[in-house]
């Protein structure tokens, strides 16, 4: 009786564990529900009663060439980033603990000042007010309300997010693996390009993301050094100035499907090579 | 011809070492852990530098100056396999082969590399990823990439530790196999007396506390070991 009783007892407790793993797995899953929800929350306003949504040619004109604005020159201002960002993650992350901290400290600065402090700060540094800024509008590099001082802008916001979340990356990344595929005879670019790379492209990935989000969005700094040619979320102060929450809406509909599949669609692209 | 003469220092105490080993030979290095025997390897490797002293492998000086990992013809095999995970078996053995110019191998080479995938027992993973083999599967892959490239030289850092005596009674095997073969000149650590006497005959170094204690053959060891920790180790249980 016992003999036999032991093994109902034990399928009823494995059942029961299950259960249980089933149970905590949807309370959890409900949770994250709840966050989610408490997350978006604030996009019920789309909902709300601003009067009728304003697209006429006054606003439509400005709204588009701003899209063109943000998507251009952010996607060059990410360029600069991962091409110059990239090389400094990958020495940063394998030179020593003392320098990396003041390297690290170096990357913060720009984060962590308020945006609109780092476009005062910018404009004073490279305007006509500032010998360099004389010397480079000599050259005909103008950086003020110009394509170029969005994009230094720009940079200059996304460049520390970039390049801390890839030297995380690249820390993931075992040193012995690398130093094994020297060993077997590839240079530090192949190294770098064959092994580094592919190994911490999830984290490149989130990193890149963040410096686009970043920059896309960002209003204070480019306010202060670009307000023209103007990007969507300037644009989206001049129409709220302009004409109200009628005009801003459409814009920021159009802001949430131009901004957002370049950083879903890396994360998209990242998970699925390394699942693969 | 191998000649090595370096001292590297440690948080507690020296490692200083000197020997020379001839083309094709093998020694083992042996002693208690901790007693410096990776350091040496690693200091050969190139994964660390001596602090003085030299390192030339056939003519060709790999310390100092320092001679960048990739231009060294060494095979460095650990404890553990360092497999690279995003790659499949075939392509981490592929990885450290030269492809001719139209990106395929020589026959010679194609050839050599699938003597290597049937005598390690490959062919049944060899598209799996690396990333999802076991661990006795992923040291066997390790030993393939290594061989493929036919190295100069082969440095074992304990890399039997935690594999069943079956399977390290048959690494042994195809590794003299090969050793005898290639001709390559083979130094191995671990701290298992069995292995490195199946493995290097010949003659043995015993490191303590970073100073060789004792060089010489198996047989001398045993017979009249220098110290009491070697007499402890070579002891049995």
């Amino acid at each position: 009786m016992m003999r036999l009783a032991a093994p109902n007892l034990c399928i009823h407790e494995q059942g029961k564990i299950d259960t249980l793993t089933n149970s905590r797995k949807w309370l959890l899953r409900g949770a994250a529900a709840l966050f989610a929800l408490a997350l978006l929350y604030p996009f019920t306003a789309f909902l709300a009663d601003v009067g009728p949504w304003q697209w006429n040619e006054s606003v439509r004109g400005p709204a588009l060439s701003s899209v063109r604005v943000s998507l251009s020159l952010t996607a060059l201002a990410m360029l600069i980033i991962v091409c110059v960002g990239t090389p400094l993650a990958a020495y940063i992350a394998r030179c020593g603990m003392r320098e990396r901290l003041i390297w690290q400290a170096v990357l913060l600065l720009p984060i962590l000042l308020p945006p609109l402090a780092l476009g005062i700060l910018l404009t004073l540094a490279f305007g006509p007010a500032a010998k360099l800024g004389q010397i480079l509008d000599r050259y005909g590099l103008v950086m003020t309300n110009s394509p170029l001082a969005f994009v230094v802008t720009q940079v200059y916001i996304g460049m520390g997010y970039f390049v801390l979340g890839a030297i995380a990356a690249f820390d993931g990344v075992p040193v012995m693996l690398e130093k094994q595929a020297a060993l077997l005879g590839h240079t530090p670019l192949q190294v770098f390009a064959r092994v580094t790379l592919p190994l911490s492209r999830l984290g490149l990935a989130v990193a890149l993301s963040l410096a686009w989000v970043r920059a896309i969005g960002e209003f204070g700094a480019v306010v202060v050094t670009a307000y023209y040619p103007a990007g969507i979320p300037v644009q989206l102060w001049v129409n709220l100035q302009s004409f109200g929450l009628p005009s801003v809406m459409p814009l920021l509909v159009i802001f949430l499907a131009v901004a957002l599949p370049f950083p879903w669609l890396v994360h998209v692209v990242a998970q699925r090579k390394r699942h693969a | 011809m191998l000649s090595v003469s370096i001292r590297k220092q440690r948080r507690d105490f020296s490692v200083s070492v000197a020997f020379d080993l001839n083309p094709g030979g093998s020694l083992a290095l042996f002693g208690a852990s901790g007693s410096g025997k990776s350091t040496v390897l690693s200091c050969i490797a190139g994964l660390e530098e001596p602090d003085q002293g030299y390192v030339r492998l056939n003519d060709v000086s790999l310390f100092p100056p320092g001679l960048p990992l990739h231009k060294r013809s060494i095979g460095y095999l650990t404890q553990e396999p360092n497999l690279f995970p995003h790659l499949s078996v075939r392509e981490n053995v592929h990885f450290g082969v030269k492809n001719s110019s139209n990106g395929h191998f020589s026959a010679g080479l194609a050839e050599w590399i699938s003597e290597l995938r049937d005598r390690l027992d490959l062919s049944t993973l060899w598209d799996a990823p690396a990333s999802g083999i076991s661990g006795g599967q992923a040291r066997r892959v390790s030993l393939a990439r290594t061989l493929a490239r036919r190295p100069s030289l082969l440095l074992l850092d304990e890399p039997f530790t935690g594999l069943d005596r079956q399977l390290v009674r048959k690494l042994i095997d195809d590794l003299i196999f090969w050793n005898q073969k290639l001709g390559f000149t083979m130094i191995a650590v671990d701290h298992q007396a069995e292995v490195l006497e199946r493995l290097c005959p010949q003659q043995a170094l015993v490191l303590e506390m970073g100073k060789i204690m004792q060089r010489g053959s198996w047989e001398e060891l045993r017979h009249a070991p220098a110290t009491e920790q070697l007499r402890s180790l070579l002891s049995p249980l």
